[in-house]
């Protein structure tokens, strides 16, 4: 919106019309969303479950990756800490698995910190294969954790699981059975965490962090010199990544309700498949990995029952768009158009026509 | 809007289905009725395990009993997750009436759970049946926690049967009794090597020594820890329960550092005959549990045939060896036949779990009840335990290994071929 004043002043914005636009349809969508399960199957819901939280896993990578340039490959670390936390806390602590997820995000955020110590010290590809091994002593350290089922891997209590907060409500308001109450509520948890991840991350982008955070990715020695802390946004990129990452394991799990290493620190289910949105998508802007997320849920769709064929798939297209779009395909649709939904780039408008040429 | 289904229905309608035919496509036996939904690995590290499923659901779908079941085959890709998501896809999406699952716990626990938590009425085998039940329960270390299933139940043998095999097996051998065990850190390995109910306690009682590494991890590839301990200890006997690239990987660097003991007796990794033949000559007098073989004495309840028809059938058809899953497999769906015929509502799942516990039921793996015989009180409601035997591999002159049973002090009704035999350097 570009506010006209007076006095010929400059204004900043980063508002578009698009973007107007885009703000009304995300509330019509998000008010759709929330009351979908009125209409829906279970299937449905399963599905959109499915697709949001690997929205959420996406966002938190662009975010490191796109917005932080820090090129993690370990995020299923925080997926399989956080869903651990939040076995723990009701195998061990008898927490009901809903306040539980909060235990997951916060575990994560607390082994991010020492994750961090170590994994800032290297750069690139070094920075990667860092993360990546640190997620592997996780794993190995839970094939350890006995209490939680070890190598074997554990699942939840059926009496956790049948009582958990909420779900008697969803079963009478819907008439369901209780599994299908379950589904609704972890889908309406996803729901609210998509669109605060995706309000939060943008509300960051956008604020005065946001843009010493592109500095940073852009040059970190450039930002420095005129004096923004690059150390200090790395570190509250890698945290709150961590943290959303953590909350969306431990949901993901409580849906699951059955849990193991192998799964919990899968290297494909959680990292690659994320990284794979957000290229597709198009790294570095919010569209992306929306529009990925997308892509990927009918891929799988159409070709999961192929087996390895499918994942074969998967790697051929994510390496033919790097090499035909770099920037994704939300990179191809902005090229052509010059819409963006989520703007972050800020435009000197108003002021008065001479100062055009000077 | 587009959902998975109408993408899959628009998508086979398209032909993409065909067009990677015989890839791993999702196989669909379209019957009359009762929707049954099977799940096992037909991808992955775990593949071996259902060789023979195309085999047998051609033959079920081709039996009377068959006629009346609509199969719909889910690829668990050996990996938990997806095997939990496919399930539930088979509950919600498809609406089955019944599930049957195979193969390792890594595939029948998540999709045993799954249909616990959906009440729908589930059958699992090839699991030992204590990972398979104690794997699931919330605390596995805390027997006092354990609940029975509702829904779940499952045949197979247990660990003590394995282990009684075991030991009388090597009981044929003079040796100086001294073990080597190769527990990784996984679902069977961990109840393996479990200290309360898995080898340790009953070795202990049988006077056999035990030298216990310690779990490792799955797809390790240097050994040498293992088999220095194995050898300071002069370990002459190996067990374990290795995934088959790690024994093979295990058995190749033993040889090259001259370590051979007596009698190596592996489960899960050398039930196949390719992984015997991986090793080359060096498989010679390995041994392994045998749960099902051509010269059982039992017969199919659906078809009629003999284990050795069975099995005939299946080199006829293929023209590979016969595998053990071949039997187990067969049995899964003589349980589906048997328990839809005994329920008059095939969509009643709490009818299904009732008929499933009351089963009395011949089969070609031998008789499947419910009824407790052989099993600890908790799991007396979900489990039903069939017979067990030992077995050597024999190299085949021309090539090629024979699975041969020397000992069947458990199970005398099923004949043995031959007498245990020392590995030979």
């Amino acid at each position: 919106m570009t506010t006209q004043t007076q006095t010929p002043a400059y204004v900043v914005t980063t508002q578009t019309k698009a973007s107007q636009i885009t703000a009304v349809a995300a509330c019509a969508l998000l008010a759709a969303l929330v009351l979908l399960p009125f209409v829906a199957g279970r299937g449905l819901i399963q599905d959109l479950f499915f697709v949001l939280t690997m929205l959420v896993l996406a966002q938190f990578w662009n975010l490191l990756a796109g917005y932080g340039g820090m090129v993690s490959i370990g995020q299923q670390a925080f997926v399989g800490m956080g869903a651990y936390a939040m076995f723990g806390g009701v195998i061990l602590a008898g927490i009901d698995p809903i306040p539980a997820i909060l235990l997951g995000g916060v575990a994560a955020l607390i082994v991010a910190i020492p994750t961090a110590f170590f994994a800032f010290r290297l750069q690139g590809p070094y920075f990667a294969i860092g993360t990546w091994v640190i997620a592997e002593v996780m794993r190995l350290i839970m094939a350890q954790t006995q209490s939680l089922g070890g190598g074997t891997g554990t699942s939840l209590p059926r009496a956790a699981t049948r009582e958990m907060w909420a779900t008697e409500w969803i079963a009478e308001l819907f008439d369901v059975r209780n599994s299908a109450a379950r589904d609704i509520l972890t889908y309406w948890l996803a729901l609210a965490l998509a669109a605060a991840s995706i309000a939060a991350i943008y509300a960051l982008l956008r604020s005065k962090p946001g843009l010493a955070l592109s500095a940073v990715r852009d040059n970190p020695e450039a930002a420095k010199s005129v004096g923004v802390d690059a150390g200090r946004m790395k570190w509250v990129v890698f945290l709150s990544s961590a943290f959303g990452t953590g909350l969306a394991g431990a949901l993901i799990y409580v849906q699951k309700a059955r849990i193991s290493p192998d799964a919990a620190f899968s290297v494909t289910d959680w990292t690659a498949y994320v990284l794979f949105i957000v290229i597709i998508g198009g790294i570095g802007t919010i569209e992306g990995p929306i529009i990925g997320v997308i892509i990927f849920f009918l891929l799988q769709s159409l070709l999961a029952d192929f087996g390895s064929w499918y994942l074969f798939t998967l790697g051929i297209i994510g390496i033919l768009v790097m090499l035909i779009a770099p920037r994704g395909l939300w990179g191809l649709i902005t090229d052509k158009t010059g819409i963006q939904l989520f703007p972050v780039r800020r435009r000197l408008s108003g002021g008065t026509q001479d100062t055009s040429d000077t | 809007m587009i959902t998975r289904r109408n993408l899959l229905k628009t998508s086979g309608a398209a032909g993409l289905t065909l067009a990677a035919g015989g890839l791993a496509a999702p196989a669909i036996a379209q019957g009359a009725r009762i929707k049954v939904g099977y799940v096992s690995p037909q991808s992955g590290p775990l593949a071996a395990f259902s060789e023979a499923d195309q085999f047998i659901l051609d033959a079920f779908a081709g039996s009377d009993a068959g006629a009346n079941f609509e199969v719909i085959v889910k690829d668990s890709q050996s990996n938990s997750n997806r095997a939990a998501d496919v399930a539930s896809e088979l509950i919600i999406d498809d609406g089955v009436d019944l599930m049957l699952v195979a193969s390792t716990p890594e595939t029948t626990n998540p999709v045993a759970t799954t249909c616990e938590a959906e009440e729908v009425p589930c059958i699992s085998t090839v699991a030992p049946w204590q990972p398979y039940f104690i794997g699931q329960q919330g605390n596995p270390g805390d027997p006092g926690s354990w609940e029975r299933f509702y829904y779940s139940y499952h045949f197979f043998w247990g660990l003590e049967d394995v282990i009684s095999v075991f030991t009388s097996m090597w009981n044929q051998l003079s040796t100086n009794k001294q073990v080597g065990g190769l527990f990784p850190n996984d679902g069977d390995g961990n109840a393996w090597g479990d200290p309360n109910v898995g080898f340790p306690p009953v070795l202990a009682d049988q006077g056999f020594g035990l030298t216990d590494p310690g779990p490792y991890q799955n797809l390790t590839d240097d050994y040498s820890a293992q088999i220095n301990a194995f050898r300071s200890n002069n370990v002459e006997i190996v067990t374990g329960v290795p995934i088959p690239p790690d024994f093979t990987t295990f058995w190749t660097q033993a040889k090259q550092q001259g370590f051979t003991p007596k009698a190596a007796s592996i489960g899960k990794a050398i039930l196949f005959p390719q992984a015997v033949e991986a090793l080359g000559d060096t498989g010679h007098n390995l041994s392994s549990e045998v749960w099902w073989s051509p010269s059982h004495p039992f017969t199919s309840s659906v078809t009629g045939q003999s284990a050795a028809d069975v099995a005939a059938g299946f080199t006829a058809a293929t023209g590979r060896q016969w595998t053990q899953p071949i039997g187990f497999v067969h049995a899964l769906f003589e349980m589906a036949a048997n328990v839809m015929g005994r329920v008059s509502d095939s969509g009643d799942p709490d009818a299904v779990a009732e008929a499933i516990a009351a089963t009395q039921l011949d089969s070609l793996v031998g008789r499947i009840a419910f009824d407790g015989a052989g099993l600890p009180p908790f799991a007396a409601a979900n489990v039903a335990k069939t017979p067990l035997v030992g077995g050597q591999w024999r190299l085949r002159d021309g090539g090629g290994y024979d699975l041969v049973i020397v000992d069947n002090s458990d199970q005398p009704d099923i004949p043995t071929g031959g007498v245990m035999e020392e590995i030979t350097a």
